[in-house]
């Protein structure tokens, strides 16, 4: 097998090839227009425009639609490559849903690593006050890193259980676009590259890239808002072609109400990502532009009487959090349906409330549009909005509430069973209630004017996150990993990780937001040892480490268990859920027949009822 | 030992939920104010703060208690027995909770809403007796006071309400001393304002806390609260020393 067959390898070269042809484009512009010929924002600019074009062409995810100009045939081909071994699937384009969620999710895990990393390295540094290691420029590059890498981890781990599981909790063939499908996971990954490569220039702003700090940085920042395009245009699609394929492609007798709650969190999900996430593109097109073009829109220029007649740098702010508000509920949502959707099963009865809780994810979707500015209370914007802005994100509690009692709900009266996925979904609703609970406290004012900017947001947002993405995803993996691989993966090594990552987190969360109410600021590379919170400090890191440890005896339980793991057998959880219905692994086509859904998701308990059943030949 | 029923709907099981909860809301408040301590202590416009948050934390700690008592009370009880195999009660969902466990939580919105203005009045209030003028800058600070006084260090009167407006040269940063309270943005091409009264003597540190760059950690300024006398014969001094510069040029 040669190396270059491998889709991926190809795309590497498209991409180094894209970058040095889009800077010679540039340069030879450049010399025609009798400019100095090397600018390095401008080069560097349309390198990594062509480059990530370089990557799509080299990978093959353009080819179809090329194909498709010349009225070229181009049936979707199943299975793995005929000569190859069977993983190149997944080093190369293949539009088979099951693939492209395992690339999103595996891509996510990948770079959720690598994100993690970055924290311990600046956790360590921070275990002590005095910079011993990390030199503050570095420090900060590391943190804004830390940020993006990891959103960008999320956005595929979301990406990967959508794109898995819903074509088969619906019973779909696939998706609605699959080369739509594998475009919009193929971008990510130029855009990854382009991420980790603006390291080598240094980025000091912090993930939010608030102007005029970011107009004024290097040119690693262009690189950084291209890759951040990138992401977003295949946030954009992705949510596209669920919400296509949600809608369109359900078997006969699935109503909405029918469907797995998953989906309908998927569904919460998709409809931000479509609508919210042209806000932060166009936010990071304005500051490429001012910075390459000098379009004054964020940085104020004064005129003689000292008027500023330029930009407006709270404008960005709003921009910016208009997405990246709602973003939250983007990471948070499918994980919340994750864990309504193990619930049940674990407890061996119907999930309570199942309208309101699919609702609930709906009424999270579209109020989290309106509380944008409670990330702005002190930014100085007119009085009477941090009123406005407080009320609406108090709101957010109400369907917030409807979820938490829901479980409750669920589990009372149960037959409760703990194999890890049910730990981490447990461990999962106790995180977010940490995260949740300390929300109200940033949204009134007053208190936020003082925590803001603190430890106590940075325990809040991490507790947000991991009670919202980490641990329900990690219980997803766990979850499904028979249905992927057709084996068990270790219970002992299961529930090790679990009693050490939960407990470690519980720790780092409190420690963080209490380094905050005592005066920690975020962001800084060193504090002042006065303020008393070098232990608090110090538990934090060992609590991030401890954390770190036992993510890494999931991943070695995932790939020994893919070898030596018990048979798991087509339902081990008896679930009624139709992917369970199916054999391990699922099947290239997941479904011989079509499924016909005949009674409710969710009636554990209920004898003899039933949610779906196959179609024969002639039924319809 | 206690004899739980086995009815999920028995009244026994939410007796004793009840009281769990109630117990685990007082030890859990008392716990989170220890680990929680505010530091914001030593002005008017801190005391909301105090005292919103202290309000938050009981409610944060009876829904916590709520909600971790109900979790953890059921993962005992309900749990799968050995060599039991039969499913659970089959009840789908209850109206009336439902309803309930949302207009509840929308009463408390409106409190919270109500209680949050009021705060949020009483701490960006108060009076303007001394006027002083914040710059901020990478990665320093200067104060402006209104007779023509520019300083390294800020220093205030104990009690006398100032009002300290604020503005940067190049980038956004943010003016907090944490034990003040509330910090306020200082954003280039606008003028925005924070309103202390101080209550203690005292040297404080003020900090930027919005990223502002390579040794944004280190944007520091000492912050000094005197009596009045003393602060008055620090300006006379501070006149006299600019004034001598003033002169020699």
């Amino acid at each position: 097998m040669r190396l270059t067959s491998l889709g991926l390898v190809r795309g590497l070269i498209g991409y180094a090839v894209g970058l040095l042809l889009g800077m010679a484009v540039v340069v030879v512009s450049r010399l025609l227009m009798g400019m100095s010929v090397w600018e390095a924002e401008a080069a560097w600019v349309g390198g990594i425009i062509f480059a990530v074009i370089g990557f799509l062409g080299g990978v093959g995810a353009l080819s179809d639609w090329l194909k498709w100009t010349r009225g070229a045939e181009t049936p979707l081909l199943h299975g793995p490559p005929a000569d190859k071994p069977a993983w190149t699937r997944y080093f190369g384009v293949d539009y088979n849903h099951k693939v492209i969620g395992i690339q999103y999710g595996v891509t996510g895990m990948f770079l959720l690593l690598i994100g993690g990393s970055f924290a311990l390295v600046f956790r360590a540094e921070l275990a002590d006050s005095g910079i011993s290691f990390l030199q503050p420029g570095t420090y900060n590059t590391f943190l804004s890193m830390h940020a993006w890498v990891a959103l960008a981890a999320i956005l595929l781990g979301v990406g990967g259980m959508a794109n898995y599981l819903v074509p088969l909790m619906i019973g779909a063939a696939d998706m609605a676009f699959p080369r739509l499908n594998a475009f919009a996971y193929w971008i990510n990954v130029p855009a990854i590259l382009t991420l980790l490569l603006s390291m080598l220039f240094g980025w000091d702003s912090g993930w939010t890239a608030y102007p005029p700090l970011s107009l004024r940085g290097p040119v690693g920042y262009q690189l950084v808002f291209l890759s951040i395009f990138s992401i977003g245009l295949s946030s954009i699609l992705g949510s596209l072609n669920i919400i296509v394929t949600m809608l369109m492609m359900r078997p006969k007798g699935m109503s909405l109400f029918r469907m797995p709650i998953f989906c309908w969190a998927i569904l919460a999900t998709s409809l931000i990502q479509l609508t919210a996430t042209q806000l932060i593109g166009q936010a990071f097109l304005m500051l490429s532009f001012e910075r390459t073009l000098g379009m004054p829109f964020f940085n104020p220029l004064y005129n003689a009487a000292g008027e500023n007649i330029g930009g407006q740098p709270l404008l960005f702010q709003h921009l910016f959090w208009f997405y990246s508000h709602p973003a939250v509920y983007v990471f948070v949502l499918p994980g919340l349906g994750i864990i309504s959707e193990l619930l049940p099963v674990f407890s061996r009865k119907p999930l309570f409330g199942y309208r309101w809780v699919a609702l609930s994810s709906l009424a999270i979707a579209l109020v989290g549009f309106l509380v944008w500015g409670h990330h702005m209370f002190t930014s100085g914007y007119g009085e009477y909005l941090r009123v406005v802005f407080m009320i609406s994100t108090l709101l957010v509690a109400v369907p917030t509430g409807v979820k938490f009692f829901s479980w409750l709900g669920t589990l009372w009266g149960g037959r409760l069973t703990f194999p890890t996925p049910m730990l981490f979904t447990l461990g999962a609703i106790s995180v977010f209630l940490i995260g949740g609970l300390s929300g109200p406290i940033l949204a009134t004012t007053a208190t936020d004017l003082f925590l803001h900017d603190t430890y106590f947001v940075v325990g809040h947002f991490h507790a947000t996150i991991f009670g919202g993405f980490v641990f329900p995803f990690f219980a997803a993996i766990y979850y499904w990993y028979p249905k992927i691989t057709g084996r068990m993966y270790d219970e002992t090594m299961g529930k090790l990780h679990f009693w050490l990552m939960t407990p470690g987190f519980w720790l780092m969360s409190l420690a963080q937001m209490t380094a905050g109410t005592m005066g920690m600021r975020r962001r800084i590379a060193d504090y002042d040892p006065a303020l008393g919170v070098e232990n608090v400090h110090l538990l934090v890191t060992i609590a991030g480490f401890v954390i770190a440890f036992s993510v890494l005896i999931m991943i070695y339980n995932l790939f020994t268990s893919a070898e030596i793991g018990a048979t798991a057998g087509n339902n081990p959880w008896r679930s009624r859920s139709p992917e369970w219905q199916i054999p391990s692994p699922a099947p290239e086509h997941s479904y011989a027949r079509p499924i016909a859904v005949v009674g409710e998701p969710y009636d554990y308990g209920l004898a003899g009822s039933k949610y779906i059943a196959s179609m024969g030949a002639g039924d319809d | 030992m206690l004899k739980l029923p086995q009815s999920s709907t028995d009244r026994k099981h939410f007796v004793i939920v009840g009281a769990l909860v109630l117990v685990v809301t007082i030890l859990l408040g008392f716990a989170l104010l220890a680990i929680l301590p505010v530091k914001a202590q030593s002005s008017v416009q801190a005391e909301p703060i105090r005292w919103l948050f202290q309000l938050h934390i009981w409610l944060i700690a009876f829904l916590f208690a709520l909600v971790s008592v109900f979790m953890f009370y059921a993962l005992f009880v309900f749990r799968r027995r050995k060599h039991d195999t039969s499913e659970g009660e089959h009840f789908e969902g209850n109206t009336v909770l439902e309803i309930l466990w949302t207009v509840v939580p929308l009463v408390l919105v409106v409190i919270f809403s109500f209680i949050g203005l009021q705060t949020l009045q009483q701490t960006t209030s108060g009076g303007d007796d001394i006027r002083v003028e914040a710059v901020g800058f990478q990665w320093a600070w200067t104060f402006n006071y209104p007779n023509g006084v520019t300083s390294a260090e800020m220093v205030l009167p104990v009690n006398k309400p100032a009002l300290i407006s604020l503005t940067s040269t190049d980038v956004i940063h943010s003016f907090w001393v944490a034990e003040w309270g509330p910090k306020q943005d200082l954003v280039p091409g606008m003028r925005t304002q924070l309103h202390v009264t101080p209550t203690e003597v005292g040297e404080y540190k003020l900090n930027c806390a919005e990223l502002c760059g390579l040794t944004h950690w280190n944007m520091v300024a000492t912050v000094r609260v005197v009596p009045e006398a003393e602060y008055t014969a620090w300006m006379e001094q501070k006149i006299a020393e600019q004034n001598i510069e003033v002169v020699s040029r």
